[in-house]
């Protein structure tokens, strides 16, 4: 087997034992980049210098015999929304179109502690908003399992490249489902930490509530891998959590006996697609024969997550999105009258329209005579929504919905309806308003698209999360590299 | 325009906003040098510029600054409070928001006492104290046709200090003013210069006949860069909006640009297009919570205020409120009358005339603080106590105190050294007396035909037959004496 | 509902002609309206968490400062160590 298609675990013990180089194993990733990233497109940058070196540095120290990180050596795909010091980080934006970081994000700075090795930057929706890659200023991302499909979004590079070999795995960033969705949409997996575990500093912001970095893998072992890596308290972002994380590799055995699953109707209701609900209860049913316990919950709030989350997201996204303004860095309108005609034009041409609306829809909310009717509303809800989660976990241990109400869509199929677009957010951004920790795994295919199934657990239970996955994964069988048509065997 | 109106019918209301730039060692979000006049943009990083990405984190010092501030000024300090977005574009503001306070700021409801020129007391109220960031300097040269930021002060710690509308003058602006600056240095939380913009004000003035309760229409006057300036605003917006007033006009509410050069006001917008802020909570940064064991601390360790001192000066020690304000003006010169007082055993008013004096022209001429110098408050008032006592002249003092500035010598070792003491035994000065009066009978004759005059010029002899030493109060009680017997 | 899209624009400092204002329009109905679905509660906003207060940084001076051509140099324009903007209105 080729050693792009081995899980990361897999790498890193043939690393430690020698069995194959970090070299090797690199170059084989770009081989494989090289060959269907022009189908897939899941790649905005490629660092082919700074991953070679890294993973020489790897080698020299394994011939050395000098201990390394478990991820050392193992080729990873990073979000374009994540400042990565010296390469380029454009947020698949026009606006950062040129922009290369001075700096590194606190993640980024883990991951090379722990020689990782870096393959380039992945295609995303712009800043972070929309749910399919496809308001990307530089490309479309296709979905490795049809072509004609989105990969979901907005870290859509990162599921597809994980999903299709082009990487061993890969940081997203979820800010409403953005990591979750296209994990199901590409088969693969995706974990949304508890909001304060994994630090921001240095991840371009969309919604700084609800931002979170987290791990997109094959399988749940990887996940736990790269989410050891990337956790703990940073001193450089005050809503950073100061508190101690156990090895989430540990107690991954997949045992439920005596997991107590919530299952909330609200999750289950009309909008959902009867195949995928029924994919996802039969899922549950699995597990209730292994020894879980199903609970029926109810999370009566639902019906608003979807206003509340946009009205927030967009209000901060509006506030955090000001700073691009042609002053600093970035794109700069060419010709201007005056200070204000450099503004507005920096924006309108630096910008796409998913940006743009939500902008407008953030300004609006928070302008006056508008505020207490949206934004401190949406608060107050969210505030709700928060509180029936917490209710909920003194009744089961995870609750289990589906991660997506339907399965990937054809690319330019909701390309024009703003609305329709978000609705595919309505299970996954309560998770988000509540910063719980939540992760997809792939739980069969309707028509050979894949389906996820997400757990939800409550604060920094991410080990519980693992194990309940790890547990659907057993019966499914761990995610393989897509085969790509026509690139294959060459 | 027409004649001067009669401002006797109106009454002038001022409120002040004051911002003054707290002196941390670093910034107020990030770990750069908080320091005025380095070189353009050399203490920058990725979260004072904004680059994508970097996140703010709040100084610890800023918030205890801020409470002691509060304390100094009888506020109300919220030990749960939090930070807000206040959005607006601008070259010198890299978010394009300025983290601020909106509807919880860390102080509140308080007051201060300021006195004025009248020896009349004014309390003036504090609406509220709240912690913020400054924003970068914009250079311009009339040579470019742009504008050049500077963001070494980008992120610089600031409070802003709001006062009630309880302002009646320039002259109760001007007091106000001028008593935060002191308990600001007072404080030693910030550097309160003027010139340097790390203190500065915004002025919102009103005015209402006499006797009406309702305020009238505020205008908001920006770009006052000193306290003078803001005497002369007041002043000419005050006149300027009775003016309107008295020739049927009505005051729109306005923001307006002072113009210090040309000493006039000129409106920059409406309140119709007034910014619309967005104020919302700062999703970066969580809850402050401040120790309240902690803030009692503070409170504990505030040092006696200057308008405190002042007013006590004045009251239990008699010094003129003119020489009061002079001594607590300067940290060191209180510091030192306060010593003395400690020490004791001669008179405040000497005390405070030899600080306002002396020390406070060698302190000028050698631009230095005098705790710099050999001067300590026991040998001030060794020396001052000596005077009184009559055992040296007042320029013999002078000349010790010129001595012991630079050395270490002990006054009364420079005393004898010097040969200063004065002769203050009645049996020598009766002596030199009788030898004066024998050889200059003219004069004592001139005296008795009413030239009183002519008593100096004996006791001018006496002092320099004494080779200066005479005690000239006892010769001169001795000339008399035998003159009239 | 009547929104004000010029406003919100001109708020936002994106510079929008007629055709865009129109499409804009229509978008922004259909968003507000989506968001407008909230409960008539009236429950406080607490917007304050004491029980996870805020870590405040020490006031202790970086040690690794950045150098100025570290941070300037995304600058679209500089001109002796300081970023070019057009002239400001109130200078
Ligand atoms: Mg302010
Ligand atoms: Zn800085």
């Amino acid at each position: 087997m080729e050693l792009y298609k081995k899980p990361a675990y897999l790498l890193s013990e043939m690393i430690k034992k020698k069995e194959c180089s970090a070299v090797e194993i690199t170059q084989s990733f770009f081989n494989r980049i090289g060959n269907i990233d022009e189908k897939i497109g899941a790649y905005i940058t490629l660092n082919n210098e700074g991953a070679l070196k890294a993973a020489k540095v790897v080698d020299e120290k394994i011939a050395k015999g000098e201990a390394v990180s478990p991820i050392a050596g193992v080729p990873i795909g990073i979000k374009d929304n994540i400042s990565t010091k010296g390469l380029l980080t454009t947020c698949a934006s026009k606006m950062l179109y040129n922009y290369v970081p001075p700096f590194n994000a606190t993640v980024m700075e883990k991951l090379i502690s722990n020689d990782s090795v870096i393959l380039g930057k992945l295609n995303m929706d712009e800043f972070a908003m929309g749910s399919s890659t496809e308001s990307s200023y530089f490309k479309l991302t296709r979905n490795p399992h049809n072509l004609d499909k989105v990969p979901g979004g907005s870290s859509g590079g990162s599921a597809a490249s994980v999903a299709a070999g082009e990487c061993a795995f890969a940081l997203g960033t979820d800010t409403g489902g953005s990591i979750r969705m296209p994990a199901a949409y590409c088969g693969v997996v995706g974990l949304k930490p508890t909001y304060g575990t994994v630090s921001r500093y240095g991840v371009v912001a969309f919604a700084s509530s609800f931002d979170q970095v987290g791990p997109i893998a094959r399988n749940v072992k990887d996940i736990a891998l790269l989410y050891n890596a990337i956790c703990g308290y940073d001193k450089l972002e005050a809503t950073s959590v100061k508190k101690s994380y156990p090895d989430f590799t540990k107690g991954i055995s997949g045992n439920v006996k005596g997991l107590r699953i919530g299952i909330p109707a609200e999750y289950f209701g009309k909008g959902v697609d009867s195949e995928v609900k029924e994919k996802v209860l039969s899922m549950v049913k699995e597990l209730e024969k292994q020894g879980a316990k199903v609970i029926e919950i109810n999370l009566p709030s639902t019906e608003y997550a979807l206003s509340a989350y946009y009205i927030i997201s967009s209000a901060e996204a509006s506030s955090n999105l000001a700073r691009f303004d042609g002053v600093r860095y970035g794109y700069r309108a060419k010709e201007y009258d005056n200070l204000i005609d450099m503004y507005e034009k920096t924006r309108d041409e630096g910008f796409g329209d998913e940006v743009k609306r939500r902008i407008m829809l953030g300004t609006f909310v928070l302008s006056s005579g508008y505020f207490d009717a949206y934004y401190k509303k949406a608060k107050v809800v969210a505030q709700n929504i928060t509180k029936e989660f917490n209710h909920a976990f003194e009744e089961c241990d995870v609750i289990a919905t589906p991660t997506t109400p339907v399965t990937a869509f054809n690319i330019g199929e909701n390309i024009n309806d703003p609305v329709k677009m978000c609705a595919g957010d309505i299970c996954t951004v309560p998770i988000n308003i509540a910063g719980l920790p939540a992760i997809s795994v792939p739980c069969g295919t309707i028509c050979k698209m894949p389906v996820g199934i997400q757990f939800i657990a409550n604060k920094f239970n991410e080990n519980i999360l693992l194990n309940t996955a790890r547990a659907v994964e057993l019966i499914n069988g761990e995610a393989e590299v897509c085969e790509i048509s026509g690139q294959e065997g060459k | 325009m027409s004649s001067k109106v009669s401002n006797n019918d109106y009454e002038i209301v001022v409120g002040l906003e004051v911002h003054a730039e707290l002196n941390t060692v670093t910034k107020a979000y990030c770990s750069c040098k908080n320091s005025f006049g380095l070189e353009v943009n050399s203490q920058i990083c990725p979260i004072c510029t904004a680059l994508p990405g970097a996140l703010p984190t709040l100084n610890e010092k800023v918030v205890e600054y801020a409470i002691k501030m509060g304390h100094a000024l009888n506020c109300k300090i919220n030990n749960v409070t939090k930070q807000d977005r206040k959005n607006y574009f601008y070259p010198d503001l890299p978010k394009a928001y300025q983290i601020s306070q909106f509807d919880i700021p860390l102080c509140e409801h308080g007051y201060l006492d300021v006195l004025l020129d009248d020896g009349e007391e004014k309390r003036i109220g504090v609406t509220r104290i709240h912690i913020e960031e400054d924003a970068g300097k914009l250079l311009h040269d009339e040579a470019f046709s742009g504008s050049l930021v500077d963001f070494n002060r980008s992120s610089v710690p600031l409070i802003e200090i709001v006062s009630e509308p309880d302002i009646r003058s320039s002259k109760e602006a001007k007091a106000y003013l001028e008593t935060i600056k002191s308990i600001l240095k007072y404080l030693n939380i910030s550097d309160a210069k003027m010139q340097e913009g790390s203190i500065r004000c915004d002025v919102n003035v009103s005015v209402r006949k006499k006797r009406q309760k309702e305020f009238g229409t505020r205008c908001e006057m920006k770009n006052v860069n000193s306290f003078s300036a803001a005497m002369r605003a007041i002043d000419y917006e005050a006149n300027r909006q009775i003016e309107v007033i008295e020739n049927g006009g009505v005051i729109n509410q306005e923001t307006r640009r002072w113009d210090d050069v040309k000493g006039i006001s000129i409106a920059m917008r409406s309140k119709e297009d007034a910014q619309d802020y967005r104020y919302f909570p700062e999703p970066d940064l969580g809850t402050i919570v401040v120790d309240k064991t902690f803030i009692q601390k503070l409170k504990d360790e505030i040092p006696e205020l200057p308008h405190i001192k002042q007013k006590r000066y004045i009251k239990e020690l008699g010094i003129p409120q003119v020489d009061a304000a002079l001594l607590v003006e300067n940290l060191d010169k209180s510091r030192l009358f306060d010593e003395c007082m400690d020490i004791g055993g001669c008179s405040a008013k000497n005390v405070s005339n030899w600080i306002l004096g002396d020390v406070s022209k060698v302190m000028n001429d050698l631009n230095k603080s005098i705790y710099d110098t050999n001067v300590t408050a026991e040998k001030l008032v060794e020396i001052i106590t000596l005077i009184e006592k009559g055992e040296i002249s007042t320029s013999a003092g002078k000349t010790v105190f010129e001595e012991i500035l630079s050395s270490d010598k002990a006054v009364s070792q420079i005393v004898d050294e010097k040969g200063l003491k004065q002769i203050s035994d009645s049996g020598v000065i009766e002596q030199i007396v009788k030898d004066v009066l024998s050889e200059n009978e003219k004069s004592i004759n001139d005296y008795k035909n009413g030239k009183t005059n002519a008593l100096g010029f004996l006791v001018g002899q006496c002092m320099k037959r004494s080779k200066g030493k005479a005690n000239p109060a006892l010769a001169k009680e001795l000339i008399l004496k035998y003159i009239e017997q | 509902m009547d929104i004000n899209v010029k406003h919100l624009a001109k708020l936002s400092m994106l510079k929008m002609d007629e055709k865009q204002l129109e499409k804009f329009e229509k978008d922004m109905q259909d968003i507000v309206k989506m968001v407008q679905k909230l409960p008539k509660i009236q429950g406080d906003l607490i917007s304050l968490d004491p029980e996870n207060p805020m870590i405040l940084r020490e006031d202790k001076l970086s040690e690794k400062p950045f150098t100025r051509a570290e941070i300037l140099s995304n600058a679209p324009e500089e001109i002796a160590g300081c970023i070019v903007v057009p002239k400001t209105l109130e200078s």
